[in-house]
């Protein structure tokens, strides 16, 4: 059956509305006795046949004694403000493990079809990571749950309600024992104040937190250096090293998009008069900062801390007789801490969640030993509105469950059934439990295990609030009328709280009417308006807290690092793309490979080539972990770049429930348990002698001798800028063509890119490049416009790791263009290789010619199989059909809609009035595009980069897309620093 | 006019000795009048139309499924689609060469077998005409390469080789047609003559086009079929050789090399010759038209296909020598990848089929043999199918970009497709076989007459 778009699904529902109501009853009894019937419990054949008669005979209901006080109005007259083509803007937020970003939906005819970054947020500033670009399908996705369950019957928002009402009266005498609260993290104000309230109601109800990937480690040890629950903001622009210890500090701490945004800026030499910052990381598994980093040492889990302790005794933060601790790498450790303590002040370290408690210790020791609080990093009040150790939380949760001592269970957004820790086996606990209600996006195993499943409004669908990581406060408005029976959190709560009738718009707004005149605003209309408007609420950030860390936390460590237990070690880290597992059901982040092992559809278990080679293992082979009695079968991915002796297990995959995501990849949740979260040592592997298709998207690591990456270091930059050009003289037997208004171009700056896929999903969601599935992928028919390679360079254990984005080069001469034989490529008078669509028949000729293989062949008319309502595709790009080639065509709608613009002022379009997606998106500002006529444009100041460079210069084909050339900057004291 | 029509002399018999102008037109004539069809040719018909039947399949499901039901790709976007194509047009232009310039060049051996080639050109042609248009994305749109006036204003890109291809492409079948029809005319009217079914006569006389056999007649036959052979020879050098410009036109390792339009001419000759001695000796033994076909017809065409082995094993050569010799790092490692890669078997097969096993064609016994000949030919048959399945798969899967480097492996529907043209050209070529004098008796008749027979 077709997804049935949403306002399919309201006709339908309408109708069998109408057919339940009496008053159809009536008319049936009147005009058409013999289909009486009918009426009643409806099988298929007899829903068709009376939908047939509904339809004929709706025109009566009219002449019936209820008729419908609703009206619907004809599209006749143009409602104010909505011009087709015409974007408007509407400012909200997303938010993950509970902190939002900012974002602004693009809304076409009234319907939400783009996310892009708010720029005025701080979270964001424009940018919008790949997670968030994909949450518009997840508005749009049939798949969903769209009814309420109880008991695993259809049932409806007012049993819940009648429901939740018998439950909250037989708690209510018991001051709420029983009642229990699940939620994932929370910065809401007006949902906590919300449970405020609540737990002023039933003073024994007791309010659990849980997120799979936690910050506890990083919690307690800010405990304890500070005394106190604090955040830590990071400033990068004072960091002229960063020491990175397997930091997610450009990859998914809160507030990355900034942090990366900055951390860019300092690595672009061409345009900072040769300064740059130096990065050195350590870790078990790559990281995307990693991969920028100047020096990267992979180390096992247990190396890392004897590493942390031999630098915090070499920086002086720590005892000095850890540096009698065995480390690998003295000399590299001796080096960067020389360099560290050089830099006193302009330093940061970064550890990242996953790390233990000890190493968050140190990392904190020298970031205070090295004068990094106040300039690198800043301390503000938490911005949970309840700090809790995520673990202890739901471990307390789990035994009050399995002791019977819970009643009701309230689930607000999150899975435990799925990643709750194997050991607390909170399903047969779940059980237990006389009443769960699971609010969740969809049937998702938590959801299934309760007693009632109530479909969550998506974020675009319900109003709310939520804070960034430096505490600003978004009022998030809803982008469309719900789309299923979606109901928000705070719906939910008011029903406890004894509100017959929630509804969100009222309880957020209330609540900001309270709050607002707290803070002495006194036009509150105007302060909800402006506050809705931008996105943000002016000057809501959380105050800074001063402090400093304890000094003599480290000598309370045990003198000794533990002994590593014999056997591999797991390491459990997050996936980039699909997080917790809460996005797997977004087609677009399965489909999106990995930044490094440019996997899709599929996790594995990354292991590193030389205990491959040891093993006797290669990727594909499937692998069988036990670990303290639980087994998990997981494809191997032999990953350059990773630790020797260590696997690490990508959380996320393998749900046995929920929607598209089902049943896709290992679950690797089902080895970790509570006292090992992201490091398990002693498990036992063994082959199981299958194999199993992984789908990589790059069919090969190395440039092969090509001049695809060019790279150098900052001192040859300096005592030669333009030491990595070497262009040959254009040649050709034509005279150039003109371009006399126009010259399209882009430019590409690799130092900036750290490879998180956000543009290649914001060029799928603003071009409508469709979803092909995994079986595709296999065959290299994926159709993303724009990819990111990665290539290695040097050693595997430890090779040098370069992303290039490669979007189409637009080449003045043009292979593509010659060998089409029905003109379906074409250069357009303002430089870009243009596709007809219309005009295809599908030779493909155009692909075997272009070197730089950015064409995708459309071979199934993806477009037509994907489980989408029409309504969510972009209606200023073709949906492209079966037999077409298709590419990158540098955004044309939007040149053209800004060009469009233009004109009507006469003007040329000015220096940033038109963004690619891939632009918009992108966290660095990696990708500039402009007008190359134009002298002073971003793209040409770019262009002018001596660093600036084509792909395949010797081919002659001329692009437009170029690039500006790797720089590392190498410690020049750390030996075979020369990447 | 007359004088050019003369057979030169031949050094050995042409013909046995005791064919007859009378035997000559009995002999090749009456297996095509005789009412009961052969067995084997029933078995061969039931075969190729069962071939056939596959093709209709396959043709349906591309069709209906998209060409995605190939194993084609990002960055191998042409399969087997373009690899039959290449094939079979080679074997239509190898055959075409072989009845045309060698009747320019008057060798005697030439006139009994050049039926057997323009057959198997209109054959193979139509086989190969459907492998472009089922290669499209969309096939259905295909006219849109025919430059014709139309509402969009939109005429053919005329700088693509493959606008090339499908121009020269059309003027190759049609002319092929016309060449293979012409020539066909005189034995048609003894066909008719011979014909005592009165449907035989109708058909036969029908197709005849009244031909009389007058001097008139003689003298415009000879002008024509001249002209004809004269254009049809350079015709087919320039037809394979804009298959060889779609490659040498496309930015790809492996095919951007100016050699490409000699080097596929070669390949085409070798084939066309291999496929000619294999029909030949197969209808020979049919027919038992051993005293026409003789060893001395095969022993020519093998020296032929003997020095067009020669000249790819050149073309060969110097393909390697360009990529190693040359600073083109994409260049050399497609080569290196060649000759040590995924598809390094197909290209080693290749070289030994198409340009090792043929040496043996210098030893007489083997030229002889007509198991061996017949061997050594569906040796090369193959080879000349690995040639352009190594030129195109391999090269595009080892591109410029590492990034994208990809694998293709052939799917069910494009062996289908592969089988199913051959089922389409045995079965045009059964038929012809079947309704048409398979050797030329009115060129063989000079032959004949000159050897002195009564």
């Amino acid at each position: 059956m077709p997804p049935m778009s949403a306002a399919h699904r309201d006709y339908w529902r309408s109708l069998e509305e109408l057919a339940e109501s009496p008053g159809f009853a009536e008319i049936v009894e009147r005009e058409a006795p013999r289909f009486r019937g009918m009426l009643g419990p409806l099988d298929r054949r007899n829903f068709m046949r009376l939908m047939a008669a509904a339809m004929a005979l709706s025109g009566l209901s009219d002449c019936g004694p209820e008729p419908d006080p609703r009206q619907l109005l004809p599209y006749i007259q143009q409602p104010p403000g909505i011009v087709p083509g015409h974007a408007n803007f509407y400012a909200t937020a997303t938010t993950r493990e509970g902190y939002a970003t900012g974002v602004l939906v693009a809304h076409l005819m009234a319907r939400p079809v783009k996310v892009e970054g708010n720029p005025a947020h701080p979270a964001s500033l424009g940018a919008a990571s790949a997670i968030m670009q994909a949450s518009i399908l997840e508005l749009y996705d049939p798949r969903r749950t769209q009814t309420i369950l109880g008991q695993g019957q259809i049932d409806s928002w007012e049993h819940l309600i009648t429901a939740l009402f018998e439950r909250r009266e037989q708690l209510l005498p018991h001051r709420g024992a029983g009642l229990r609260l699940l939620t994932g993290t929370v910065t809401s104000p007006s949902l906590s104040a919300q449970i405020k309230a609540l737990q002023q109601q039933f003073p024994e109800m007791r309010w659990h937190q849980w997120e799979p990937i936690n910050r506890d480690n990083e919690h307690i040890a800010i405990q304890r250096s500070f005394g106190r629950p604090l955040d830590k903001i990071y400033n990068l622009d004072n960091a002229d090293i960063v020491f990175a210890v397997e930091s997610d500090l450009i990859s998914s701490v809160p507030g990355w998009l900034a942090y990366a945004r900055q951390f860019a800026a300092h690595r672009r030499p061409d345009e900072t008069g040769g300064k740059m910052s130096r990065i050195y990381a350590i870790e078990s598994t790559p990281t995307l900062i990693g991969a920028k980093a100047d020096h990267r040492l992979p180390l096992s889990p247990t190396e890392l801390v004897a590493t942390m302790r031999y630098l915090a005794a070499a920086t002086g933060a720590g005892p000095s007789d850890w540096k009698q601790v065995q480390v690998r790498e003295a000399a590299w450790l001796d080096a960067a801490a020389q360099d560290l303590l050089q830099h006193h002040g302009r330093v940061l370290v970064h550890a990242g969640r996953e790390q233990p408690v000890e190493i968050h210790l140190i990392a904190d020791a020298i970031n205070g030993a090295l004068g990094a609080f106040g300039t690198t990093i800043r301390t503000i009040e938490p911005v949970a509105a309840s700090p809790v150790l995520m673990r202890q939380s739901l471990e307390e949760l789990v035994s009050d469950m399995a002791a019977g001592r819970v009643d009701t269970l309230m689930m607000l957004d999150t899975n435990p059934v799925y990643n709750a820790p194997a050991n607390l086996d909170f399903a047969t606990a779940l059980k237990r439990v006389p009443m769960s209600v699971s609010l969740s996006l969809y049937a998702d195993e938590t959801a299934v295990a309760s007693t009632w499943m109530v479909p969550a409004a998506q974020e675009y669908e319900a109003w709310g609030d939520a804070r960034a990581f430096d505490g600003t406060i978004t009022i998030q408005q809803p982008q469309v009328r719900r789309l299923y029976e979606g109901h928000s959190p705070h719906e939910l709560l008011a029903v406890l709280q004894g509100n017959t009738l929630p509804i969100d718009y009222e309880l957020v707004r209330t609540f900001w009417q309270g709050e607002a005149h707290q803070r002495g605003i006194g036009d509150f209309e105007r302060f909800w308006h402006e506050s809705l408007r931008i996105g943000i609420v002016e000057s809501s950030a959380a105050p800074p807290a001063a402090a400093t860390p304890a000094a003599g936390v480290l000598t309370s460590l045990p003198a000794r690092v533990e002994l590593p237990q014999p056997g591999i070690p797991l390491i459990f880290r997050p996936d980039l793309l699909v997080w917790d597992g809460r996005y797997t059901n977004n087609p677009w982040l399965l489909e999106m490979p990995r930044p490094f092992t440019r996997l899709t559809w599929d996790n594995a278990a990354l292991i590193a080539p030389a205990t491959a080679k040891r093993l006797n293992l290669d990727t594909g082979d499937v692998l069988e972990i036990t670990y303290r009695g639980r087994q998990v079968r997981a494809p191997v991915f032999v990953l350059p770049g990773q630790a020797p002796e260590c696997i690490t297990l990508p959380l996320g995959f393998g749900h046995q429930a929920g929607a598209l995501g089902a049943g896709i990849g290992f679950d690797a949740y089902h080895l970790r348990i509570s006292e090992e979260m992201w490091t398990a040592a002693g498990a036992t592997l063994s082959r199981t002698g299958e194999t199993f298709s992984l789908a990589t998207t790059q069919g090969h690591d190395r440039v092969a001798g090509r001049d695809l990456i060019r790279e150098g270091t900052l001192t040859e930059f300096r005592e030669n800028p333009g030491f990595l050009q070497h262009h040959q003289p254009d040649e050709s037997l034509y005279p150039p063509y003109k371009y006399p208004r126009y010259a399209w171009a882009m430019a590409i700056d690799l130092n900036s890119c750290i490879g998180c896929q956000a543009c290649a999903v914001a060029c799928q969601a603003e071009n409508n490049v469709p979803v092909v599935g995994k079986d595709m992928v296999l065959q290299n028919r994926e159709m993303h416009w724009l990819r990111i390679d990665r290539y290695y360079s040097g050693p595997a254990e430890n090779p040098g790791i370069a992303f290039e984005p490669v979007p189409c080069m637009h080449c003045e001469d043009a292979p593509c263009e010659v060998v089409c034989p029905v003109h379906a490529t074409v250069h357009d008078h303002e430089g870009i290789n243009l596709m007809v669509y219309n005009r295809c028949v599908g030779t493909r000729f155009c692909s075997n010619n272009c070197p730089y293989k950015v064409r995708r062949f459309n071979f199934y008319g993806f477009a037509y199989q994907e489980d989408r309502p029409a309504e969510s595709w972009n209606p200023q790009v073709t949906v492209r059909n079966r037999g077409v080639m298709e590419k990158c065509t540098y955004c044309i709608q939007r040149v053209r809609t800004a060009q469009i613009e233009a004109d009507k002022q006469n003007i040329l379009v000015p220096d940033g009035a038109v963004m690619t997606a891939c632009q918009q998106s992108c966290p660095t500002q990696a990708i500039i595009f402009g007008n190359r006529n134009d002298p002073e444009s971003a793209v040409v100041r770019r262009k002018s980069s001596p660093l600036d460079y084509v792909l395949l210069d010797e081919l002659n084909t001329r692009p437009r897309t170029s690039y500006t050339a790797l720089i590392r900057n190498p410690n020049p004291q750390i030996e075979g620093a020369k990447t | 006019m007359t004088v050019l029509d003369l057979p030169s002399e031949a050094p050995v018999p042409v013909v046995a000795p005791g064919v007859t102008m009378r035997s000559l037109s009995e002999e090749v004539g009456e297996p095509n009048l005789r009412p009961k069809t052969p067995l084997w040719w029933w078995i061969s018909f039931g075969f190729s139309l069962s071939l056939l039947l596959v093709l209709v399949v396959a043709v349906i499901w591309t069709l209906d499924k998209s060409v995605g039901a190939w194993g084609i790709n990002i960055p191998v976007a042409w399969g087997l689609a373009i690899v039959d194509y290449v094939w079979w047009i080679a074997a239509a232009s190898g055959a075409t060469f072989l009845s045309s310039m060698f009747y320019l060049t008057r060798s005697p051996w030439r006139t009994a077998t050049h039926r057997i080639a323009d057959a198997v050109a209109i054959a193979c042609s139509a086989s190969a005409g459907i492998m472009p248009i089922m290669h499209l994305g969309r096939q259905g749109l295909f006219y849109w390469l025919f430059p014709y006036s139309n509402v969009m204003g939109v005429w053919p890109q005329v700088r693509s080789p493959l606008w090339w291809d499908f121009i020269s492409l059309l003027c190759y079948i049609i002319a092929a047609t016309f060449y293979f029809y012409v020539g066909l005319l005189p034995d048609l009217a003894t066909m008719r003559d011979l014909a005592r079914d009165r449907r035989q006569q109708l058909f036969y006389g029908v197709l005849a086009l009244g031909w009389r056999g007058s001097s008139q007649d003689w003298a415009y036959f000879r002008f024509v079929y001249l002209i004809m052979a004269a254009v049809m020879a350079p015709m087919v050098v320039v037809v394979h050789g804009v298959v060889g410009l779609d490659f040498a036109g496309g930015l790809t390792p492996g095919w951007h090399s100016t050699q490409f339009p000699p080097y596929f001419f070669f390949g085409a000759l070798l084939f066309g010759f291999a496929l000619v001695i294999m029909l030949t000796i197969l209808i020979r033994a049919a027919y038992g038209l051993d005293d026409i076909l003789t060893e001395y017809h095969l022993n020519a065409m093998a020296k032929v296909v003997l020095v067009a082995s020669l000249l790819l094993a050149y073309a060969y050569l110097w393909e390697g020598f360009g990529a190693i010799y040359g600073s083109d790092i994409a260049e050399r490692t497609m080569f290196l990848n060649r000759i040590s890669g995924l598809y390094a078997s197909c290209y080693w097969a290749k070289i030994a089929l198409n340009v090792i096993i043929p040496q043996l064609l210098w030893f007489p016994g083997f030229r002889r043999s007509q198991l061996l000949l017949f061997a050594i030919s569906l040796g090369i048959a193959v080879g000349s199918w690995l040639d352009p399945y190594v030129v195109i798969v391999q090269s595009l899967h080892r591109n410029y970009m590492p990034s994208e480097w990809g694998n293709y492996y052939p799917t069910f529907w494009d062996w289908a497709l592969f089988a199913g043209s051959i089922g389409l050209a045995l079965t045009l070529f059964l038929l012809m076989l079947r309704l048409l004098p398979i050797v030329s008796i009115a060129q063989l008749r000079r032959i004949v007459k000159s050897a002195g027979a009564p």
